[in-house]
């Protein structure tokens, strides 16, 4: 493996000090001249015709600036593909869920724009509303999505391999249904943006966006604006998790509000707006059934399964053909058969939530493993193992894995969490769980794809960095600086951060999908690349060497084999500057080429390169008198290939698993029966807090990705997939409770072990 | 139906009981007392509450601060349950107390709110009260016609409601000075391990004879599980005058499981909240029982 000075390292984090002493600003902290402040009013009732909206009393109030429904937009619907364009900025005819916003008022400051929205008149006329799946697909059901005459919003389906032969040579199938809740995604920052229009009537947004292209995107179609009608500058981000891919009805009412006024407006939402209001994770009810062979290898898998989304399809249709997809992974299935449904609701609007559907694929396939290593006597860890997919295996449905460390990370999290000892002793009430899990570094959905850096050479010798990913919390900024660095053989101190700018930079098509580290890291490679080559022309006459024989290290450029012969960096760069007149750019795009896109449809393809894997073993404690669980203690074995900064690693590894702690245990997003939310306030929506999460340990396991960047992997999702089954099995291992529908609360706990007692 | 922005309102900040009183008096029905303001603020921000006028209670230093004296311990209605935590009185003597403000709210919102507030609010959750009441504390109330002292224990009428009449202040909580031998505790189930509501409190008080053998007083009072914080006299029935072991703290809690009356909300149903006062009853008096016994 090759000495690398800066990559491996836990160099600070670029944002680090400004986080910490509060002086990053968010969207929520940004001012302009005159600036005027929004609110939404918001929908009382979950679905529900709107007859007339009267907005005269609220305009007419002194200090109000403009009002705006849905009907001041074009009407034109935008969606995450062509297929599906299912959704508009803000409702003109119904009601698709409660706390939806219907209008927006602006005013000179933010207690007239909330005592406007009180003059605002709506007439509803209330229609039954869809809470759950079984609602959805009743045969008498009312139609959620106005654009669509079904409320089967996606579908996917598809078989491969020989199923029906697998099930036949199977020495034990055993077939079981899992259900899991609607929860929140649990960034800190509310949604907030800052949105101006310029004298040229082009747009400025700044706002609290994960994916700037895709909120791009979709407003600007939405806007009936072209692209370069809108800029997008992204503030600091206070965590994403896959909440903040899309526009919303703030950043389209802002916008609006904006256009219509000739002055900037911010909205900035309230927590409870976002529990009631905003992006969940699909609820799920599923029915898996896995065939083994006595040794526990399995022969054939089929699947069944329902995602609820709430009215609109978003990125649920990538969701509902990612659960059947990673189905394939992390485990050998040479047969496989899938069927999935995604349905409309009125509940709130489902994206994806950290570690997307494969969380919840997972949670099902290591539930159902633990019950079949049970009933056929096979050891956990050798179940898991016996199965794990090794180096340059296909899947059935042809997604290819070049290298897997996936038995190591097995190994080691059996050993380090104790798991021989514990079958021989352990205390009451004391179990251990195990869950595999794999996670792509960025699938490639269609469309834009490729990843873009920009390298801009100072006189001064530093370089400033800008690159199409987004910096949400994850620390891709300094896995970026780290990567340019190493590659320039420059200190990481002398690589600064640049703007996340629409105008200076070209976009990621999203961040999602661990794609950042992998894609962009290696348009920073190639960007550095690009930089260095331009230097080495300028350098090398004066060097007598030729531009291919000039190497770059330690703030030198020097002849590879004569290093002697060489200038430091500072006047290389003066030389391009000052005698060449060459102020330098590097540029540098990549995309995988050799991935495909799928057909979300019938699944066949290789969706992704640099499959990460874990092996997560969670031990936990379970009070048999009141049912509560303490999770004392997880061990993740992990492989994301070369660490590019083991302690930011560290930090996406146990960050994503105690972010799904709270979905196993706390977390659920409750409804009435007729659709409004029961608990949108951090009172009653549970999540985990410190105290709460288990010690973790990551043990590394070092592989090397031949794609990405270093032989780096992604690795912020790939523990989010592997928790909740470890805490269920450990539940289960502790006092014998199965639990297959989520969240295990203390009650179900409780009532498992008295219907285990009346036995 | 969405948390507003606080309401307007003037602001009053008294330097004394008196001219709190009679502050209120002035402004009759629009007027709120205010303490921490860790409920009330929220309240005025859901619209539950909407007063013209905040008659703030903070100035008043007469208020505030833990004076032991040789009855027992008085604390100002004012002092902060950070206060309250901190204190070596309260953390040597009365441990029910210690135990519940450890184990109430966040370190934050334990900074601002004060005991006085969480007994006035009087939420059937609060976690001050059942220990409270457990160690026999009485509250001072002082009012335009003049000052009462009640025990705790007859203090609340209801959710959200007490004998606290609209002008009265709440200035005094004084708690007995505990016997040689006794000692007492509370315990919190809460749905995750901090900064949650109680589903069920159960705090216990006991006084053992000389040998440190025989139960001769026993305070065992509910939270979260009845309209308002109750003590549950059949349980301490069951207890008195017995060698409390496994088995009799068995029995008593067994009985505090059927006594209580709680409500199945989206926090937990009836009967689970039934099974954990039985199950946190026997553990309050078994944990006291080892901190009187060392």
């Amino acid at each position: 493996m090759k000495n690398y000075r800066v990559v491996g390292k836990s160099v600070e984090r670029t944002d680090a000090r400004v986080k910490v002493t509060g002086s990053a600003r968010y969207a929520g902290d940004l001012l302009a001249p005159g600036m005027l402040h929004g609110k939404l009013l918001r929908s009382p009732t979950a679905h529900a015709r709107i007859l007339n909206i009267d907005t005269s009393k609220a305009r007419a109030m002194p200090g109000v600036m403009a009002v705006i429904t849905g009907k001041d937009f074009p009407g034109i619907p935008f969606g995450t593909r062509p297929d599906i364009r299912d959704q508009l900025p803000m409702p003109i005819t119904k009601v698709h869920h409660f706390g939806e916003g219907v209008a927006a008022v602006a005013a000179v400051d933010e207690d007239t724009a909330e005592a406007a929205l009180d003059l605002i008149e709506v007439d509803y006329e209330e229609l039954p509303a869809v809470v759950t799946a079984r609602d959805a697909l009743a045969p008498d059901a009312p139609f959620v999505n106005e654009f669509k005459n079904s409320n089967v919003a996606y579908f996917s389906d598809f078989a491969f391999g020989d199923v029906d032969k697998g099930f036949k040579e199977a020495d034990h199938i055993r077939e079981e249904t899992f259900s899991s809740q609607r929860v929140t995604v649990g960034f800190v920052e509310p949604h907030a943006c800052l949105a101006e229009v310029d004298a040229n009537g082009r747009v400025l947004l700044q706002g609290s966006k994960q994916s700037p292209y895709i909120t791009w995107r979709h407003m600007c179609r939405a806007l009936d604006i072209p692209l370069s009608g809108m800029r997008i500058i992204n503030p600091f981000v206070g965590g994403g998790f896959s909440g903040k891919h899309d526009p919303f009805d703030v950043d389209f009412a802002a916008v609006k509000l904006a256009q219509v006024t000739g002055k900037p407006v911010k909205i900035v939402l309230n927590y409870d707006e976002v529990l009631a209001a905003y992006r969940q994770r699909n609820a799920m009810d599923a029915r898996l059934k896995i065939g083994v062979k006595k040794n526990g290898a399995i022969t054939a898998l089929w699947a069944e399964n329902i995602l609820e989304g709430g009215p609109i399809t978003g990125i649920g249709a990538f969701n509902i053909y990612y659960f059947g997809a990673f189905l394939n992974i992390p485990y050998k299935i040479p047969a496989l058969e899938y069927h999935g449904k995604l349905v409309y609701s009125n509940r709130a609007p489902c994206g994806t939530v950290r570690g997307q559907e494969i969380v919840l694929a997972q949670f099902c396939i290591d539930s159902l493993l633990h019950m079949i290593g049970e009933d056929i006597g096979v050891d956990q860890v050798e179940l898991r193992a016996i199965n794990a997919v090794p180096d340059n295996w296909t899947c059935a449905n042809g997604i290819k894995v070049d290298v897997s460390g996936l038995s190591e990370c097995i190994e080691k999290s059996a050993e380090k969490v104790g798991w021989k000892e514990s079958r021989t002793s352990k205390p009451e009430g004391r179990g251990i769980g195990f869950s595999c899990a794999s996670h792509p570094s960025g699938p490639r959905l269609g469309g834009h794809f490729g990843s873009a850096v920009m390298l801009k050479l100072l006189e001064n010798g530093q370089v400033i960095i800008t690159q199409g990913a987004t910096e949400i919390g994850q620390g891709s900024n300094t896995v970026f600086c780290q990567m340019a660095a190493e590659e320039l053989g420059l200190p990481f101190e002398d690589i600064l951060q640049g703007a996340s700018d629409s105008d200076t930079t070209i976009f990621d098509s999203g961040m999602f999908g661990d794609r950042a580290t992998y894609w962009d890291g290696n348009a920073t490679i190639a960007a550095a690349e690009d930089l260095k080559k331009q230097l080495a022309e300028i350098v090398a006459p004066s060097l007598k060497a030729n531009p291919e024989d000039i190497e770059f290290a330690d703030k030198r450029v020097f002849v590879r084999e004569a290093p002697e012969r060489g200038i430091d960096w500072l006047s290389a760069v003066r030389k391009a500057y000052y005698e060449k007149g060459a102020p330098l750019y590097g540029r540098g795009t990549w995309a995988a080429l050799d991935i495909d896109i799928v057909d979300w449809k019938t699944g066949r393809g290789n969706l992704v390169h640099g499959l990460d894997f874990i092996a997560t073993a969670m031990e936990v404690q379970v009070d048999k008198e009141t049912g509560t669980v303490d999770l004392i203690r997880a061990v993740h074995g992990d492989d994301a290939g070369q660490p590019i900064n083991p302690a930011m690693l560290e930090g996406q590894v146990n960050g994503g698993s105690a972010q799904l702690t709270g979905h196993a245990l706390w977390e659920e997003s409750l409804y009435d029966a007729k659709g409004i939310a029961l608990n949108p306030s951090w009172r009653d929506y549970k999540q985990p807090t410190a105290v709460d999460v288990p010690e973790s340990q990551v043990e590394h396991v070092h592989t090397h990705d031949p794609y990405g960047p270093f032989g780096a992997k992604g690795a912020g999702e790939a523990s989010s997939c592997s928790t909740l089954a470890a805490v269920a099995n450990g539940i289960y291992d502790a006092v014998g409770v199965r639990i297959k529908d989520l969240p295990i609360t203390a009650e179900k706990i409780l009532d498992g072990l008295k219907a285990r007692e009346e036995k | 139906m969405f948390i507003k922005r606080l309401p307007a309102f003037e602001y009053h900040t008294p330097s004394s009981v008196e001219e709190a009183l009679d502050l209120m008096e002035k402004h009759g029905n629009n007027g709120k007392y205010i303490a921490g303001g860790t409920d009330l603020l929220i309240a005025m921000k859901k619209r539950e509450a909407v007063p013209d006028h905040l008659i703030s209670l903070g100035g008043i230093e007469s208020l505030k601060g833990i004076t032991p004296d040789d009855k027992g311990v008085r604390i100002g209605a004012l002092t902060t349950l950070a206060e309250i935590e901190r204190s070596e009185i309260i953390g040597k003597q009365y441990l029910p107390l210690r135990d519940a403000v450890g184990v109430m709210a966040s370190i934050q919102v334990r900074n601002l709110a004060t005991i006085g507030g969480n007994l006035c609010s009087a939420v059937p959750s609060a976690d001050s009260a059942p220990p409270l009441m457990a160690l026999d504390a009485s509250v001072k109330l002082e009012g335009p016609e003049g000052e009462r002292t009640v025990p705790l224990e007859t203090f609340f009428t209801g959710p959200k409601s007490s004998i606290l009449k609209n002008r009265e202040v709440l200035t005094e909580i004084s708690i007995p000075k505990p016997h040689p031998v006794s000692s007492g505790c509370y315990l919190k189930l809460m749905r995750r391990h901090a900064m949650d509501l109680a589903l069920v409190g159960v705090a216990a008080c006991l006084k053992l004879d000389s040998e440190r053998k025989v139960c001769k007083e026993a305070r065992i009072t509910l939270g979260a599980v009845a309209p308002t914080p109750i003590r549950v006299p059949e349980v301490e029935a069951e207890l008195v005058n017995k060698e409390i072991d496994e088995a009799v703290a068995e029995e008593a809690a067994q009985i505090a499981g059927s006594e209580c009356r709680p409500i199945s909300d989206l926090r937990a149903s009836l009967d689970y909240r039934c099974d954990a006062v039985t199950v946190l009853t026997k553990r309050a008096v078994i944990e006291t029982l080892k901190r009187i016994t060392g």
